[in-house]
């Protein structure tokens, strides 16, 4: 009975074997479209993007330091006008 | 006072110099040879690979200062850091922007988990806790973003050998020295003109961090003066 049950079963192993072999096979091979429509990106506007980019960041960068320098400037002369009138001496000294 | 005004004068004929290859350098970028694989994209290549030089820079620099705070207690070394960290988050950002724009059109996709941009990105996130640590660490906030700093610093060679450990989608580091000769006075006068635009913006930043400083100082003095008045 067993060896009945084995002789059935081998060939029929054997046959999902190539079968899933042939599958795996076919799925890895490259299929070739004929007129399909390739991506086209325009290069010069991811170009225009990066750089545009950067420099807008810089100039950004350059404003928020500009104003946060005039502030703190005028932080230190309130500052200064402050100590002068509550003691009288010049606190640049 | 004439040491001042010198300054002041090298200053403004830096931003004068640096305004002026604002103009010439995509004129050169623009009459640069296209090249024949990646096409007009590569052009990107001119401006991200000096900024993360820059990234990479500001990066040693912050590092530096911080070594001098933690070990010397050097405030000014502590104010270049603060300086320099901010300025590898600025050109950190840049260079993450413009990387992908040339990766989509190149490579077909905005991103890859690949060992340098992941080693970049990271990078720039510990560059970012460096500034997070300073802004909400409290009281020993500094030294821990000084700590960080030195993280950052390790970090860089990572960054820069990561293409030639690790197989990468990102270009080796043989690009630059092996640069065709059409291509150099391009990306060596967009060089020059990012690394004096980063001179410069180190020379602000830290100028208002000398004027925090100061304030710091005159806020001691008037709290001094209110206590002696009756």
């Amino acid at each position: 009975m067993r060896v009945q049950l084995r002789a059935r079963a081998l060939p029929a192993i054997a046959a999902l074997a190539v079968l899933l072999g042939s599958g795996a096979a076919y799925a890895q091979e490259y299929v070739k479209v004929e007129n399909a429509t390739r991506e086209q990106l325009p290069a010069p506007q991811f170009v225009g993007a990066a750089y545009g980019f950067i420099w807008v960041a810089i100039l950004v960068y350059v404003f928020v330091v500009a104003r946060r320098l005039a502030k703190t400037r005028g932080d230190i002369a309130d500052l200064r006008r402050r100590i002068e009138s509550a003691s009288g001496a010049d606190p640049r000294r | 006072m004439a040491t001042m005004s010198t300054v002041g004068r090298g200053f403004a004929a830096a931003v004068a110099v640096a305004i002026a290859g604002f103009l010439v350098v995509p004129m050169l970028i623009v009459s640069a040879p296209v090249e024949p694989v990646m096409g007009v994209v590569q052009k990107i290549f001119y401006f991200h690979v000096p900024c993360a030089i820059m990234m990479f820079l500001s990066t040693f620099v912050a590092a530096a200062g911080s070594l001098s705070y933690l070990f010397k207690g050097a405030e000014r070394g502590d104010r270049l850091a603060h300086a320099a960290g901010e300025l590898g988050v600025l050109f950190g950002a840049c260079v993450l922007v413009s990387g992908p724009l040339w990766g989509r059109k190149a490579w077909g996709v905005w991103w890859q988990w690949d060992a340098r941009l992941t080693s970049s990105l990271l990078l720039f996130l510990i560059l970012n806790g460096y500034l997070l640590a300073r802004r909400y660490g409290g009281p020993a906030g500094k030294k821990l973003a000084a700590a960080l700093a030195l993280f950052a610093a390790v970090d860089v060679p990572l960054v820069y050998k990561s293409v030639d450990i690790w197989r990468t989608v990102h270009p080796q580091t043989t690009v630059v020295p092996s640069l065709d000769p059409a291509m150099r006075p391009a990306f060596w006068a967009s060089f020059a003109l990012i690394t004096l635009v980063w001179g410069i913006l180190l020379t602000l930043r830290l100028r208002l961090e000398d004027a925090r400083a100061t304030v710091e100082e005159l806020h001691l003095m008037t709290d001094d003066l209110a206590e002696e008045q009756p």
